[in-house]
């Protein structure tokens, strides 16, 4: 499989890309990686207020705040993987015209430094599991295949759009919105069952909705997660990384020329 | 295949036929798709070009700008590809072309050096051996735990130069960057191109300074609108250059 190339044979540029992307972050501003855990933490102030206090979300058997936690924060890993993948070509054009390697390392390096964020950002939510007292079983193993899932979800769609936006930047514009509105048609904020029921099947072919709703059973209720459903949303994820992936090595021959 | 071991380079009637896109924005694509205009716009950046580069030779590759300079040592480092006819290449190639490209301002000399020099395809055990002689040829050690941002342009090339200098390259690709630091510096680099030279190292370089084509290459090629014009003895080459450009 020429796809694992780049985590065997290009390991360690792999590691020193992901580092980059890493350090200049916390170098960059004074509170540095402190944001990464406080961004998400505010948004989460902001909507639980909103939605336990002016809003009122019916009784969900677990604290809104996290409730709400559980599913923002692998959103927000999620968007903010795609959005700085959308940029993870343009910004290197002095290396792509400069020394061939694969460049899908450019995008695998920048999802991982979102990951990181992402595992720092984890850390409130369990001490916020600790707070309100939650307890987790077994179960709660299912998040290991359920964020395989959703990585390679993620590096499938981040494929394609750091081919992209290399033609016409404009897809990192559009991003933006795509992200808004897939956001709201995802039950980040709300739980499913506050959807209409006769459209509640779009969340079937939504993979994003189907891991959201799969964390939150593990993790908070307990329980299995939808196994039918985690199948689709792992084929169709399949399906969309390996089109992407051809997608993109098809165009990597020509990246240096139109860069 | 023995008759191929001393080419270094081999390039097989090559053609390269690059796809200008006009519109880079949607704004301006889709009233010149309404409109009836071609999206990309095609010409030929480097036409039927047949060379051969032997191991240890000394190559320059002189001509005015435009003339396919920079896309032939594109195809060569592998970056593009070429749209008709091939390219062989035996050994490690270190392009020198767009020093600094792998560099980032926020981080530390000493972590640059470890970046690029993976970027240039060392592994982490090669740079850690070789740091000492890295920052030594750059004379920067004052500096090397400093953000590059806080460089002067001319240390920043200088711990550039040093990095890829050391991946002990078979093949050398230069682009421009001889024009880099103080007259020391510069006459440290040449010294080192020398010392590779004598090393049985392949050196290809593309320049407008047609002095360190004289001191250094054993051979010239003359482009000129995508075409090879002249190939050969220096001195030949470069009269052609001065009666042509």
């Amino acid at each position: 499989m020429k796809m694992l190339e780049s985590f065997t044979k290009y390991r360690e540029l792999l590691s020193e890309l992901t580092m980059r992307e890493i350090k200049q972050r916390y170098k960059q501003s004074v509170l540095g990686y402190a944001w990464v855990i406080l961004n998400p933490f505010f948004q989460m102030l902001v909507m639980a207020f909103v939605f336990s206090f002016i809003m009122r979300i019916p009784n969900l058997g677990v604290p809104y705040p996290i409730f709400l936690y559980a599913g923002l924060l692998p959103w927000t890993l999620f968007a903010n993987s795609l959005g700085s993948a959308s940029n993870a070509l343009v910004g290197n054009a002095g290396l792509i015209t400069k020394i061939y390697f694969p460049r899908e390392i450019f995008v695998i390096s920048t999802i991982i430094a979102k990951i990181v964020d992402f595992l720092l950002a984890l850390s409130i939510f369990v001490a916020f599991m600790f707070y309100y007292h939650l307890s987790v079983n077994w179960n709660i193993l299912w998040v290991i295949p359920i964020f395989a899932i959703q990585q390679l979800f993620t590096y499938g769609i981040s494929l394609f759009l750091a081919a992209a936006n290399l033609f016409y930047r404009d897809i990192q514009y559009l991003l933006g919105l795509v992200i808004l509105i897939w956001m709201y048609l995802t039950p980040v904020i709300y739980p499913t069952e506050l959807f209409p029921d006769k459209y509640r099947w779009i969340f079937q072919l939504n993979p994003m909705a189907v891991i959201i709703n799969a964390y939150r059973q593990v993790v908070l209720g307990g329980g299995m997660p939808n196994i039918q459903s985690l199948g689709i949303a792992l084929i169709l994820s399949l399906i969309i990384l390996v089109g992407s992936y051809k997608f993109f090595k098809k165009l990597e021959g020509i990246f240096a020329d139109i860069i | 295949m023995t008759e191929n071991s001393n080419i270094a380079i081999k390039i097989n009637h090559v053609s390269k036929l690059f796809h200008k896109q006009k519109q880079r924005t949607f704004k301006e694509l889709i009233p010149a798709l309404l409109g009836g205009e071609k999206a990309v716009e095609s010409f030929w950046a480097l036409q039927d070009i047949d060379l051969e580069i032997k191991k240890g030779e000394t190559i320059g590759i002189i001509g005015p700008n435009g003339s396919g300079k920079s896309t032939l040592l594109k195809l060569i480092a592998g970056v593009s590809m070429p749209t008709k006819g091939s390219i062989k290449v035996n050994g490690r190639i270190a392009p020198l072309i767009e020093l600094g490209a792998g560099f980032h301002p926020e981080l530390t000399g000493r972590e640059n050096v470890f970046l690029n020099g993976v970027i240039l395809g060392m592994s982490r055990k090669e740079i850690n051996e070789k740091f000492n002689q890295i920052v030594d040829f750059a004379e920067l050690w004052d500096f090397i735990d400093q953000p590059v941002k806080h460089y002067s342009s001319g240390m920043y090339l200088r711990l550039a130069f040093a990095v890829a200098i050391h991946t002990e390259p078979e093949i050398l690709l230069v682009d421009e960057i001889l024009a880099v630091g103080d007259e020391g510096f510069q006459r440290k680099c040449f010294e080192k191109i020398e010392e590779l030279r004598k090393n049985n190292i392949t050196i290809i370089m593309v320049t407008h300074v047609l002095a360190s084509v004289e001191k250094y290459c054993d051979r010239a090629l003359l482009l000129k609108q995508s075409e090879i014009i002249a190939i050969g003895k220096v001195n030949e080459v470069l009269k052609k250059y001065s009666n042509n450009v």
